[in-house]
């Protein structure tokens, strides 16, 4: 009888979803936003979520964590059945995903520092209770500023950044979190092109080097080809595309926006 | 923080809405470079004006009564001067304790209202908590100050802390509502961000409401000791401690000297206070 060859627990890692979506149904007030959507996040890739706009890219993210009101389908993320969370479940689910917006919504007058120790408020202890942050903590925020690059601006109040750097501090906020996937709702779409695709590739480095799923929503079809490594493309609250970024090719594309020649105008920036 | 309680987002809801155009009158108007009043302008003005004859009247505004009694004013005023500094050292006393009422109630007032507040702002109270705030607030908001003190006068006795008591109260009912709307102004996007980072509803309100809103909470409590400085001359009319008492015993008295010179000592006190906290509210805003 030959041996069988297991798995090593890396290959399993590899082979597990870290976010699991299962025929979704989202409503508000009786009118179906996404139906039967169906979505897998692996660890380590960079998955891109394209759409026009009222497509339901924005709904499929909130869902994930609990902020959409789910009628149907199955959610599972890092573990959690979102569908079906035990009480106070929603704010670990919430503090093991971290969540980057298109608006930054960074604290505006408090420092570049506080700001990414934020991150870590869900179990901060209770120290926190006056406010304070231990010099672990600290310590750790300081290295993610230097992983985005932008360690130089730790004392400035967030307002006082630009656009592209005050995503950055975002992102290191949700890194704080020591995030097991992370969502990027329209992360770029306030950013100049040439900031839009530094911003990418910091998000893309993050999924390889920390072997995360990070999940991003886009408007712009090129910057998706660009930093995906797949696409998944919603429609009128339906999910028409999915594949790897290098294999799709512009038919396949063009079906995302088929009929939606006025939306461009009507996008929200 | 039940993901029900999410609004939807505005572009899910807007897909469906086919836009209702203009009907040809309405584009017409629009266009015409004159155009005829409203009929609802044409009717509110003179409504406005009536009110305001009906109010003229009914306060007994009277231009010649002004005229007739100018001279008796001039004559009252002239009984001001010259302004007797004589018991000075006891009206500074007076100033010193009114002062220190005006803080005590103030921070007292400025914490209570900050607790009221957190209930009574929609963006953060549940339902059940909020309409009853508000209702509180406006209940002591149109009592007048000199009824608290005249209540609690009678509950712990004459002096400054009958006085301080009423502050408290009176502050409550004027910036509690004005807190409450100061934390519902502010960007719900660092809200969204701390709820997304699993915050308690605690450090919610800590990270993603009050940093946002210290500014004009900061502004509003020194505007709020503006006012009780000056309320706090008023207090003592009813025996609740502060500079009020000298000054209706003055009054009393017909000791004008005495009354101009605690008049002035008032407006260089009051002065000095409104600047001062107008130049930290610069600086902060």
């Amino acid at each position: 009888m030959p041996a069988v060859q297991l798995p090593t627990t890396a290959e399993l890692r590899h082979a597990l979803p870290l976010v699991s979506v299962r025929g979704l149904r989202v409503a508000y007030d009786e009118q179906l936003v996404l139906n039967g959507v169906e979505l897998d996040l692996f660890p380590g890739e960079m998955v891109a979520l394209l759409g026009a706009s009222g497509s339901g890219k924005s709904t499929l993210m909130k869902s994930l964590t609990g902020f959409a009101p789910i009628s149907g389908g199955s959610v599972r993320v890092a573990g959690h059945d979102v569908t079906n969370l035990a009480r106070g479940e929603l704010r670990t689910l919430r503090s093991e995903v971290g969540q980057v917006f298109q608006q930054f919504n960074l604290i505006p007058r408090l420092s570049v520092l506080s700001n990414v120790l934020t991150g870590a408020l869900h179990g901060a202890g209770p120290i926190n209770m006056v406010g304070g942050f231990s010099s672990a903590h600290r310590a750790r925020a300081m290295h993610l500023l230097d992983r985005v690059g932008i360690a130089h601006k730790a004392k400035d109040a967030a307002r006082s950044l630009s656009g592209g750097q005050q995503q950055r501090v975002a992102i290191a906020r949700a890194l704080m979190q020591q995030p097991r996937a992370i969502l990027a709702d329209e992360p770029v779409a306030s950013l100049d092109p040439k900031l839009a695709d530094s911003v990418l590739e910091l998000l893309r480095e993050i999924a390889t080097e920390d072997g995360i799923p990070v999940l991003v929503s886009l408007h712009v079809l090129p910057l998706a080809l660009a930093h995906s490594d797949r696409i998944v493309g919603l429609r009128h609250g339906e999910m028409v595309l999915s594949g790897r970024t290098a294999q799709l090719d512009a038919a396949q594309l063009a079906v995302l926006y088929q009929d939606e020649e006025g939306a461009g105008d009507e996008r929200d920036h | 923080m039940s993901a029900t309680t999410e609004t939807p987002p505005a572009q899910a809801v807007r897909r469906e809405t086919t836009p209702t155009p203009l009907s040809a009158a309405e584009r017409a108007r629009l266009e015409r470079a004159f155009t005829a009043p409203r009929t609802r302008f044409l009717i509110g003005i003179p409504v406005a004006i009536l009110l305001l004859l009906w109010s003229f009247n009914g306060a007994e505004f009277n231009f010649a009564k002004l005229g007739q009694g100018t001279v008796n004013m001039g004559e009252f005023l002239s009984r001001l001067f010259p302004p007797d500094f004589g018991k000075f050292g006891t009206i500074a006393a007076l100033l010193v304790e009114t002062f220190q009422m005006a803080i005590v109630g103030t921070v007292l007032g400025a914490v209570l209202s900050l607790f009221v507040a957190f209930a009574a702002a929609s963006n953060i109270a549940p339902k059940w908590l909020y309409y009853p705030a508000r209702w509180v607030m406006n209940v002591i908001r149109s009592v007048p100050d000199l009824v608290f003190a005249l209540m609690f006068v009678s509950a712990v006795g004459l002096g400054p802390f009958a006085g301080i008591l009423a502050m408290t109260l009176g502050s409550l009912g004027s910036i509690g509502k004005i807190f409450a709307e100061a934390m519902e102004s502010v960007d719900r996007g660092p809200i969204t961000a701390m709820q997304a980072v699993g915050a308690s509803k605690r450090q919610v309100i800590q990270y993603g409401v009050l940093p946002q809103a210290a500014p004009l909470l900061v502004s509003y409590t020194l505007l709020l000791f503006e006012g009780n400085v000056r309320g706090a001359t008023i207090l003592g009319l009813v025996g609740a401690g502060g500079i009020g008492l000298e000054l209706t015993t003055a009054m009393r008295m017909y000791d004008y000297g005495h009354l101009s010179a605690i008049i002035i000592c008032i407006i260089v006190l009051v002065t000095a206070i409104d600047q001062g906290s107008a130049l930290i509210r610069k600086r902060i805003t």
